[in-house]
């Protein structure tokens, strides 16, 4: 079962312009359902700019997007921000937490967001996450108040909170030391087989991209090779 | 609305706690500005209100009076020219023609709470070697008691004045060195004299009108000024005084009358209160432009710190509309909290200007009511001025990219 659908997407910038610059030329992707892929290439190569795109933040020039077998074209900024809010979880290089919020109440936040008001059930799924990613003892913890690898999982359970069929994590690991990189990476990986949800992880790291089912590589905003990793053996 | 509101507000609070001072500051400010809108419109309002009362206190909010004479050249004969000059008449004394028919009528009028003739005329009151000049005003005690309250200014005596009785004024009183029970001769310039008692001594609370003015029954002055039968004048109180001069030209178009509102022949005072109330609103939208600039720069500053908040509440699925709430709520709230310090401020205040403000004698300089309701308007003025303000930075927050907002 298809997560995600790309057909012969494009984005430029400066159209109309004489700095007029395709980023994306005609990308095709497929991810069946509970797939791991490491999108990797060089910086420069697009993959901030696909992210975007498959993650709703921003339209394609050309070409259609499914997600879920939906078509995306035909939605509007608030039909966009909704399928964003109920189908795909982000994790950046920087957590993004919100400062002003507990550990929990971030993890909270995209099931508040979506329903208005926050109830037992709610609280009951963030604890879940947060017990997931390992972080039970900090839960009540400001986000300004635990390390920089416990920031990054709280992202992956806020990322998790509304079970998105799809994650998208643009180096996750980016600004964490090998220990912690590893650990976070564990923990998507541990989601990722006992809940059958699709990452696509964006990492220059060729150590943790070795750890994914398929490698896709983007060289100047074209894939240039998309290959299973032999090394990996799934366990679920 | 379930849906609306707890992540807005939750977000907004969270968002003014993690800039307490900013948020402290703002509030200060509004509670200031608030305080001092508050404070001043009720002093202005009191102040009027004590000025319309003492105004109306032996003023009529309308006075009927009868038309002027007016002199009629001669009528030229066909062909002929007259050259003439034509002086206008002296007014005397004169009675309005079938004033019972025009009292009944006046006083089934919707906002006209009460109607009384008077006779009224200038006379002297005689007492051993002292003469004083007055103004006679004959009175129908039962009907004249509900247009001026002279029954509640009477300081010494009785008010039910007989035939044969006078009230008079404090200082007319002093004058003549008279007091209750002694016996006056009120003659009037066409030698009408009648020997009257002083049954009561009343203080208006301005010296003029204590010295000027004597009441006596409305018969006595009929006779005293040859209008026997007749009425000089109707005095009409209306329900809303402000609404006196429309009401006096709703009787001014059905007769010939001569129909005069407190509000015309009052005309300095309430030249005055206009420019009091111009002067009062322009400092009340000065400092509320000035809580609202200052609501709106704490929000404008507040949106370009929290950027990148927004950018990922935006990329988790908060829609534009939630995040432009967020914001409204700040300024409003903001804005309630800052005014409900004013008004607190403001009553304060005016508790403390009740205890200073006072006149030599320890009475009340003038009474200030303080209204529930100006405090009520006044927080939600300052509410939805927060809210208004805060609209630009809300809809500057709510239209952020979120991918340029996470990478700014």
């Amino acid at each position: 079962m298809e997560t995600l659908r790309l057909s012969e997407v494009r984005k430029s910038y400066g159209i109309g312009t004489p700095l007029e610059l395709e980023v994306l030329h005609g990308i095709d992707l497929v991810l069946e359902r509970g797939e791991f892929t490491a999108l990797m290439g060089p910086s420069g190569s697009g993959k901030t700019t696909l992210l975007n795109i498959i993650g709703l933040l921003d339209r394609p020039n050309a070409g259609r997007l499914f997600i879920e077998g939906r078509e995306t074209g035909e939605l509007d900024e608030a039909g966009l921000t909704r399928m964003r809010g109920r189908s795909i979880g982000f994790v950046f290089q920087y957590h993004y937490l919100l400062p002003a919020f507990t550990a929990l109440e971030n993890v909270m936040m995209p099931i508040l967001a979506a329903r208005g008001r926050p109830d037992d059930e709610m609280r009951a799924t963030a604890a879940t996450l947060l017990d997931r990613v390992g972080l039970t003892p900090w839960r009540d913890n400001k986000a300004t108040e635990i390390s920089g690898g416990q920031q990054q999982r709280v992202a992956i359970a806020r990322a998790l909170a509304m079970k998105p069929a799809l994650v998208l994590a643009d180096e996750p690991s980016g600004n964490l030391d090998t220990q912690s990189a590893d650990g976070v990476f564990d923990v998507l990986r541990e989601i990722n087989e006992t809940s059958q949800t699709t990452f696509l992880i964006v990492t220059h790291d060729p150590r943790l991209a070795q750890r994914c089912d398929r490698i896709i590589e983007l060289v100047d905003g074209r894939i240039v090779s998309d290959r299973p990793n032999p090394n990996v053996v799934r366990r679920g | 609305m379930n849906r609306f509101a707890f992540f807005e507000l939750i977000v907004a609070f969270r968002f003014m706690r993690e800039g307490l001072m900013q948020t402290l500051l703002i509030i200060v400010g509004v509670g200031l500005g608030g305080g001092v809108i508050v404070f001043m419109s009720a002093l202005l309002s009191g102040l009027q209100a004590n000025v319309v009362r003492r105004t109306l206190n032996y003023q009529a909010p309308i006075v009927i009076l009868p038309p002027d004479q007016v002199a009629r050249p001669l009528r030229a004969a066909e062909g002929a020219e007259i050259a003439a000059q034509v002086q206008p008449r002296s007014q005397r004394l004169r009675s309005i023609d079938q004033w019972q028919k025009i009292r009944d009528q006046v006083e089934r009028m919707p906002d006209v709470i009460a109607v009384t003739p008077i006779v009224a005329g200038p006379g002297f009151v005689l007492r051993g070697d002292a003469s004083k000049s007055v103004t006679i005003t004959g009175i129908e005690p039962e009907t004249y008691f509900r247009v001026i309250a002279l029954d509640e200014k009477i300081i010494a005596g009785r008010f039910d004045v007989g035939p044969l009785d006078i009230i008079i004024g404090t200082e007319l009183a002093k004058d003549l060195g008279a007091n209750i029970g002694d016996k006056f001769r009120l003659a009037t310039a066409s030698g009408a004299t009648a020997t009257l008692t002083a049954i009561g001594i009343f203080d208006f609370g301005n010296k003029g009108v204590n010295e000027r003015n004597v009441y006596v029954a409305l018969r006595s002055a009929q006779n005293l000024l040859d209008l026997v039968g007749g009425a000089s004048a109707i005095d009409v109180k209306v329900r809303d005084p402000f609404t006196a001069e429309t009401i006096a030209q709703t009787i001014r178009a059905g007769t010939d009358l001569q129909v005069e509102s407190w509000i015309v022949t009052n005309a300095q005072f309430f030249t005055a209160m206009r420019a009091q109330i111009l002067t009062n609103t322009l400092i009340r939208i000065f400092v509320g432009l000035t809580v609202a600039l200052g609501i709106a720069s704490v929000l404008v500053v507040s949106v370009i710190q929290k950027s990148k908040e927004i950018g990922i509440l935006r990329a988790m699925g908060a829609s534009r509309g939630q995040v432009l709430r967020v914001f409204l709520i700040q300024g409003g709230a903001m804005a309630l909290v800052g005014s409900v310090l004013g008004s607190l401020l403001a009553w304060t205040f005016l508790v403390i200007w009740r205890g200073v403000a006072r006149n030599p004698d320890g009475t009340p300089m003038f009474i200030i009511q303080i209204e529930p309701s100006l405090f009520a308007i006044a927080m939600f003025a300052a509410t939805v001025v927060g809210i208004l303000a805060a609209a630009t930075p809300a809809r500057r927050a709510a239209r952020l990219d979120p991918v340029v907002a996470m990478r700014s």
